[in-house]
């Protein structure tokens, strides 16, 4: 019953351990490969967590989710070298535009049920994507903008910052679920005939939550591009989001931190198949196939449960 | 007593020896092998492994890496190369290069075709500050960026190919001496893929083709992706242009031979089309790139002592014959050793300072380096030769004039 | 004129993949976004019989159209059918299958374009406009095609049944009509005309493994204009999209072409949401 006021200790030890645990594990292999893997995988668990905020929660799941994390990203790029301003305006500026995007787009395709949404979220990166293209004059077009000023050269420093913002994040948007908030979102899933008949502006929620949802995507693309110092139109790729998506299902959708998990654990496969490289993406198909039918719940989300069920048993 | 102690102090000396006599056994190579540096050098190559250039890059470097080890290696230490994939995306590029540099941890990387994907690579290149080996990307932004901040980007280098302007002022050649001068073809097009290296190339190769008499009909740039031309094509041949002169690399060429030879378009072509370069380009697709004439770095011809030598050596390592990658990296391998034994050390610096001072004869002609580390072009160095499809797959130079072999032939719908 | 007739090839092509996608919808309320794999495979399909495995022309196209159609019918049986109750879970898994199916590709034939032989290697002049052969015998075989399955659907049993449960489900079943049996027969269909459709156009577009992508967002686009469920409405909106794309590539330029159909779908979906013909609401 203490779900709904606010996180319940386990769980916060359990996050901030977690948090201090990655912290340090470059400390203990020192390496740049594993702190550059880190480091996305960070990035992924942010855009994770803004993506369930917004699906997991609404259970409108957004197959456009690239288009915020692309805006976001080529805002960094033009601001820092097209206008050459400082790389740190980049943060607030890239989750001002993405969220200008949310809203533009929340307003028309919100009302759209299910798939509709998903494939109209679906063509609006699309046509972002060739809208990079097209102007390639201004966008630097297939090859993107290079040469992107990293925002601390230090790449450790770098991921404790990328780390640190991840947890503010996914602390603010666990609160946000478990709030009021929260709770209006999930009874949107639910049945929003009934909503609406209780008086709830839930056009508001939807496209509130799209937009927050937006803004975190947008800077965790502002984090992306000044860490790879470019950034390209693959960012808004199908690709990206289903990707993004793969890692909420393994995580466990609706949970929020679930899909940090599963964002950590994806990224981290990756690398190990690096080998195989091409196979990437074939295994990412089949995992979600596997998932889709025998674990609805993700992998994330139910082990930590299991796990934090068995501390509160101990307690005397 | 006396005895026992004596017998157990030896016994502990013995023991002790043995000891220090099997550690010392035990480490000595290392340690030999640490005075003498024995550890390989390692080769990183980023490229696009799945393609036809990126194949070639990985042959040709085994090729040299193998003879160069057959005789001893550099100063004592062997080659050994890992290859990674960068496909033709920057972000796979960067993995690429970061895999390469922190995880194999590579002593120099030699590679690259895409130059969208290279210059996405070069900061974390020059984080790295490993030496770059440039094989396969030809836009002038790259090595623009040694002159700009020398510092961090030392370490870039281009052996080949010559870059996007140098290209174009050859292709201003082959209008200027063959297409006017030969055909008599005053009315071109040109039709480019919206790349990079293009970007730079086409508007070198449009006001060189108007200083030499040229009427540019039409110029248009398409999205690489594109796989229906037939616009294109019917704009081409509404322009009134005799002859298309096209910049492909990474665009379907395939698709743009075979719709072109579909419709019968009564404008020859050619130019630069990297994928024509292939040695089995003609044949997969049914033979329709018939008379279209692509330009190539080397052909099996005696253009240096090592051309006709390398050629045949490469038909023994794989079954097509060598795209220009190849020449590079082959190239890359023999100057980055010689650099290496002039500086008589394994230092980056003194390395660099020798890769600059590069005169090396290589497979397509002279290497050498300007002041921003790039390939210089020109007679005995690097320039392109065009040569033209013709019957049953045969590959026909016909510029420039020294070289050729053969008569140029006209598409076959077009013959009086 | 070239605008006449190209855009017509092209329409032919987007009527053949839209059809089948909206066949599918309309009776089994599935949005199969493997239905561009399909295309993919019918073209990967002759290419490797003619090439690799030495076939004419004519019996790879078949063989390589019948498998497909097999593949279809697994696909929706072992696959899409336990999830049908989730129109996202269709949704996400067919997807799933597309990109498994993609990177088969890649693995297997690397992602250089591969060639698929044409049937008819000439050229002719229709009206000053010199085309290719292929194309035209494209635009003869989709009209074909089409008018085949209009005859089918309208005249007989079984396409009566296929109308019954397009229009009532339940009622459909009532009437003892085995609706599992008439989705395969659909989702054969389907992949058939999708696979066709890739043997014909893959002698002169694209074949590599992503091909599967532009088809199927263009498959949707036109199918949501159109109104999914209603096939007059996909060919009318086939032409129309197919038109427009063609009028664009030749009045502007080639890169606009692809903004075309997806602009259109995201106006579609939010100004009018059943489509030009469509009965069904998308919210």
């Amino acid at each position: 019953m203490k779900a709904f006021r606010g996180l319940d200790n386990i769980s916060v030890v359990g996050g901030l351990g977690a948090l201090a645990f990655l912290g340090f594990l470059p400390t203990l292999f020192p390496g740049k490969y594993l702190i550059g893997v880190l480091t996305v995988a960070a990035i992924y668990g942010i855009w994770s967590v803004s993506w369930d905020f917004m699906s997991g929660l609404t259970g409108r799941e957004n197959f456009g989710h690239s288009l915020f994390i692309g805006v976001g990203a080529y805002t960094a790029g033009f601001l820092n070298v097209q206008f050459g301003w400082g790389p740190w305006w980049s943060l607030p500026a890239s989750m001002v535009v993405a969220a200008f995007f949310g809203l533009i787009l929340g307003f028309p395709t919100l009302r759209l049920r299910g798939p509709y949404f998903a494939l109209a979220m679906l063509s609006a990166a699309v046509i972002m994507q060739r809208l990079m293209l097209i102007f390639w004059e201004f966008t630097g077009g297939e090859e993107g903008i290079q040469d992107i000023t990293p925002l601390i050269k230090d790449p450790l420093h770098y991921y404790w910052l990328v780390l640190a913002l991840l947890g503010a994040i996914t602390w603010f948007l666990a609160w946000m679920a478990r709030s009021r908030w929260g709770l209006i979102l999930r009874a949107i899933r639910g049945d929003e005939a009934t909503c609406l008949a209780a008086g709830l502006p839930i056009t508001t929620y939807k496209i509130a939550s799209l937009i927050i949802s937006a803004a975190f995507a947008g800077l965790g693309g502002a984090l992306y591009a000044h860490y790879q110092l470019q950034v390209s139109p693959q960012l808004f790729a199908v690709v990206t989001s289903i990707t993004i998506i793969t890692m909420v299902y393994v995580g466990g959708m609706g949970t929020i931190f679930g899909p940090v998990g599963g964002a950590l654990l994806l990224t981290l496969m990756t690398e190990g198949l690096r080998n195989f490289g091409e196979w990437r993406l074939m295994v990412y198909s089949l995992l979600l196939i596997f998932i889709l039918f025998f674990l609805p719940n993700g992998i994330v989300a139910p082990t930590w449960n299991k796990i934090r069920n068995l501390f509160s048993q101990e307690r005397p | 007593m006396l005895y026992s102690t004596n017998f157990r102090s030896l016994r502990r000396l013995a023991t002790a020896s043995a000891l220090v006599g099997a550690f010392l056994g035990l480490i000595s190579p290392q340690v030999l092998a640490q005075a003498a540096n024995t550890k390989p050098i390692r080769i990183g190559v980023p490229t696009s492994v799945q393609l036809q250039v990126g194949r070639d890059t990985l042959t040709a470097i085994k090729m040299a890496v193998d003879d160069i080890n057959k005789k001893g290696g550099v100063l004592g230490r062997k080659f050994e190369f890992v290859a990674a994939d960068e496909t033709e995306n920057p972000e796979t590029g960067i993995s690429a290069i970061k895999k390469l540099t922190a995880d194999e941890k590579v002593d120099l990387l030699i590679g690259g075709y895409t130059s969208g994907v290279t210059l996405a690579q070069l900061p974390h290149i020059s984080a790295a500050k490993t030496i770059y080996l440039g094989v396969g990307a030809a836009s002038p932004s790259i090595t623009a960026k040694v002159k700009q901040d020398y510092d961090n980007y030392k370490y870039i280098f281009r052996v080949g190919p010559i870059n996007a302007a140098h290209q174009a002022r050859n292709l201003v050649d082959y209008i200027s001496n063959f297409v006017i001068g030969e055909l008599g073809y005053k009315n071109i097009a040109i039709v480019g893929e919206n790349a990079k290296w293009v970007q730079d190339l086409v508007p070198v190769l449009a006001k060189g083709a108007k200083d030499v008499g040229a009427d540019v009909k039409l110029t248009e740039l398409f999205d690489t992706q594109t796989s229906d031309f037939s616009p294109l094509l019917a704009k081409v041949k509404s322009s009134g242009a005799q002859y298309m002169i096209v910049v492909l690399s990474h665009a379907s060429s395939d698709v743009f031979a075979k719709q072109w030879h579909d419709a019968q378009v009564p404008v020859p072509y050619g130019g630069i089309d990297v994928k024509s370069m292939d040695g089995d380009f003609y044949s997969r697709i049914g033979g329709k790139s018939i008379s279209e004439v692509a330009a190539n770095f080397a052909v099996r011809a005696p253009l240096t002592k090592k051309t006709v030598p390398f050629f045949d050596e490469f038909k023994k390592n794989s079954a097509n014959s060598p795209v220009y990658t190849a020449f590079f990296a082959y190239d890359s391998v023999y100057i980055y050793a010689e650099a290496v034994r002039r500086a008589g050390s394994f230092d980056t610096d003194k390395i660099i300072k020798e890769l600059e001072k590069t005169k090396f004869e290589g497979v397509a002609g002279e290497i050498s380096f300007d002041e921003m580390h790039d390939v210089q072009a020109g007679k005995g160095k690097l320039s392109l030769i065009f040569a033209q499809w013709q019957d049953k797959g045969e590959r026909v130079v016909i510029y420039p004039k020294e070289l050729r072999t053969g008569n140029f032939i006209l598409p076959p719908w077009m013959k009086k | 004129m070239e605008i006449l007739i190209y855009g017509a090839v092209t329409s032919a092509i987007y009527a053949l993949l839209a059809v089948g996608f909206t066949l599918i919808f309309g009776v089994a309320r599935i949005l199969n976004l493997a239905h561009g794999s399909f295309y993919a495979l019918g073209a990967y399909g002759t290419y490797v019989l003619t090439s690799i495995v030495g076939l004419p022309l004519w019996s790879a196209a078949l063989i390589a159209i019948a498998f497909v159609a097999v593949f279809g019918i697994v696909v929706e049986k072992v696959l899409i059918r336990p999830l049908r109750h989730s129109q996202l879970g269709v949704l996400m898994i067919s997807l799933a299958v597309a990109l498994v199916v993609e990177q088969t590709l890649f693995l297997v034939f690397g992602s250089e374009y591969r060639n698929v032989p044409s049937f008819v290697d000439t050229k002719i002049n229709l009206g000053g406009v010199d085309v290719a052969g292929q194309r035209l015998l494209t635009l003869a075989v989709a009209a074909v095609a089409i008018g085949a399955l209009y005859i089918f659907i309208q005249f007989t049993r079984l396409g009566s049944a296929i109308l019954a449960i397009s229009q009532d489900p339940e009622a459909a079943k009532y009437m003892g009509i085995p609706s599992d049996k008439i989705f395969s027969v659909v989702m054969a269909i389907s992949a058939a005309l999708a696979a066709l459709a890739g043997v014909m156009a893959g002698p002169f577009l694209s074949v590599q493994p992503s091909m599967h992508l532009l088809p199927i967002v263009k498959a949707f686009a036109i199918v949501v204009v159109g109104g999914l469920g209603s096939i007059p409405g996909s060919i009318a909106a086939a032409f129309l999209l197919g038109y427009a794309e063609t009028c664009v590539a030749y009045l502007i330029s080639s890169s606009w072409t692809e903004i075309v159909s997806v602009l259109a779908t995201l106006l579609m979906l939010v100004f009018r949401p059943a489509g030009i013909f469509g009965k069904r609401a998308a919210f």
